[in-house]
């Protein structure tokens, strides 16, 4: 297809919809509502469905109702929406089913602000419901990325039978780029021939979907979700790195923060600093052979980037660095967007003014 | 060749939608171009800004902290922001509502009274179309026939009374500042 300049909201919506999404339920919150409004015209369209539930809950329930019968369905939210969502997307998870949930973030705690922001890095990695359940969560940069990923999402959903997360902030969400639509994929029902419910045809025993198990069998499943994870932390993490080859300064950053910080990279590399920056695009699983590989002979310090305070991804790197270098972070939030000076200065703070 | 461009004014002055055109003008034209809104709560009468980057290289990050350009639509607007527009910037003001005297002496500063122009036009909003027509006659960003063709595009579907006026502003404003130079 051709290119478009489009919106971050409707961009992801429609790489959704060209990737098999038939089924989108949501309640509306500021910064995402372009998605549903979005969907509310191109699902019908194209042979999908659109609702608009009464509350996040319902939404996310009527998702774990189209899923369970093979439809690629999606739902989405910000920051407190899917805090609400929370509990359906564990069901979600205890079921195996899969879906696509996006988060376009706002600020937090609460209600927060209705500005871009950062917040969820842990909810959405550590905790998207009880249980001990994970999500593959993805965290793109440019609408190009997040329109590949939303392209593609239902597939890594299937395979896994496990929902996905797409996080991107309000910046990604209202932002407009030019981006390149792919092709509508061809719908098949493959991935979910061997478990799906709902009558299609096929004279086969009575199915059940459920997150409940009264007797065996929970302990298997966890077992079996435990050895996904690990095989995700093998074989699906994306990660870009960047100028990392002679760097003595790590930033950390992912989503719009990574923008930002790319720029004060390639203008601190311009006055002769050595710094370089590993980008999650996964955010889980993490990059940690990122971090692995880096001869920390060279390194001086790391900087964790993020747009929220405190930074919350630092954690996950201070696993992995192990206190063989500094790790510093600066953050804005409250609605106060990162921007190319403030990320600049606060870098040269680190370097010492060396740039 | 880079610019970084803030638009700003009330809500209802038509700030989003012509950053909107402009921008996909832009890309359309070949050039890498990004449009990023700031909204307030309201849907109308409140603060409305929008940063427009315009590049002929891939836009890396979309947050300047100032830019190169500022158009400021009301009085409110050029307070708020005027210490966004960077050093040997370009303001352009709508003055028939930007009343303040203008104070930074290290800007080029570009005065239209957009409103009554507008209106003698026949079309109050307008404005929004003979500011970037003053851009765009001032500047080299884009070509102001690149731009006509995406307004007569944007309101293909509507009576060609309403193209005609929207390129009578942008001509207006181009011939402004064409003057100027």
């Amino acid at each position: 297809m051709a290119k478009q300049f489009m919106k971050g909201c409707e961009a992801v919506a429609e790489a959704a919809v060209l990737g098999g999404c038939r089924f989108f339920a949501g309640y509306p919150i500021t910064p995402q509502n372009e998605i549903p409004e979005y969907m509310s015209s191109r699902l019908p369209e194209a042979g999908g469905i659109f609702i608009q539930g009464e509350s996040e809950v319902a939404s996310v329930n009527m998702v774990y109702g189209a899923a369970s019968t093979g439809t690629r369905a999606m739902t989405s939210s910000s920051s407190p929406g899917i805090s609400l969502k929370t509990e359906g997307i564990s069901y979600l998870s205890g079921a195996k089913l899969p879906a696509l949930i996006v988060n376009v973030s706002r600020g937090g705690p609460g209600l927060g602000s209705i500005q871009p922001a950062q917040s969820d890095y842990l909810q959405s990695t550590k905790a998207l419901g009880h249980g001990g359940h994970r999500l593959l969560v993805f965290a793109p940069y440019t609408l190009q990325e997040a329109v590949d990923i939303a392209y593609d999402a239902f597939e890594y959903a299937e395979r896994d039978r496990s929902p996905v997360m797409i996080l991107m902030d309000g910046c990604l969400g209202s932002i407009m780029e030019m981006v390149d639509l792919p092709p509508m994929k061809e719908l098949s029902n493959q991935n979910t021939q061997g478990w799906k419910v709902g009558y299609d045809g096929v004279k086969r025993g009575a199915r059940m979907i459920t997150s409940i198990y009264p007797e065996a069998g929970l302990e298997s499943n966890n077992k079996n979700s435990a050895a996904m994870y690990k095989k995700w932390q093998e074989e699906d993490v994306k990660v870009e790195e960047f100028m990392l080859d002679d760097a003595e300064y790590v930033v950390v950053a992912y989503g719009i923060a990574a923008r930002v910080a790319k720029q004060a990279i390639m203008q601190l590399r311009g006055q002769g600093c050595k710094i370089g920056l590993i980008r999650p695009i996964t955010l889980y699983p993490f990059p940690k052979k990122s971090f692995e590989k880096l001869n920390y002979n060279n390194i001086k310090a790391f900087i964790d980037i993020e747009m929220t305070i405190p930074a919350q991804m630092y954690d996950d790197i201070d696993l992995l660095v192990r206190g063989r270098a500094p790790i510093f972070e600066y953050g804005r939030s409250g609605g106060i967007l990162l921007d190319d000076d403030g990320v600049t200065d606060a870098i040269k703070k680190v370097t010492g003014g060396q740039a | 060749m880079k610019y970084t461009l803030i638009i700003a004014g009330s809500g209802g002055q038509g700030v989003m939608s012509i950053g909107i055109t402009f921008a996909q003008s832009a890309a359309e034209g070949g050039k890498h171009a990004s449009f990023m809104p700031t909204y307030g709560p309201e849907q109308r009468g409140g603060s409305a800004k929008c940063t427009v980057i315009i590049s002929d290289e891939e836009i890396i990050s979309p947050l300047p902290k100032k830019s190169k350009v500022l158009i400021a639509m009301n009085e409110q607007s050029y307070k708020k922001f005027i210490p966004e527009l960077e050093e040997g910037g370009l303001l352009i003001i709508n003055s028939s509502r930007v009343t303040s005297q203008i104070s930074r002496a290290d800007i080029k500063l570009i005065s239209i009274p957009a409103d009554d122009i507008a209106l003698d036009i026949g079309d109050a909003r307008i404005s929004n179309i003979i500011l970037i027509g003053a851009l765009l006659g001032f500047t080299d960003i884009l070509q102001p026939d690149v731009f006509l063709s995406s307004i007569e595009k944007k309101f293909a579907k509507k009576s060609p009374e309403i193209i005609k006026i929207n390129k009578a502003a942008l001509d207006e404003g181009v011939k402004i500042c064409n003057a100027l130079k």
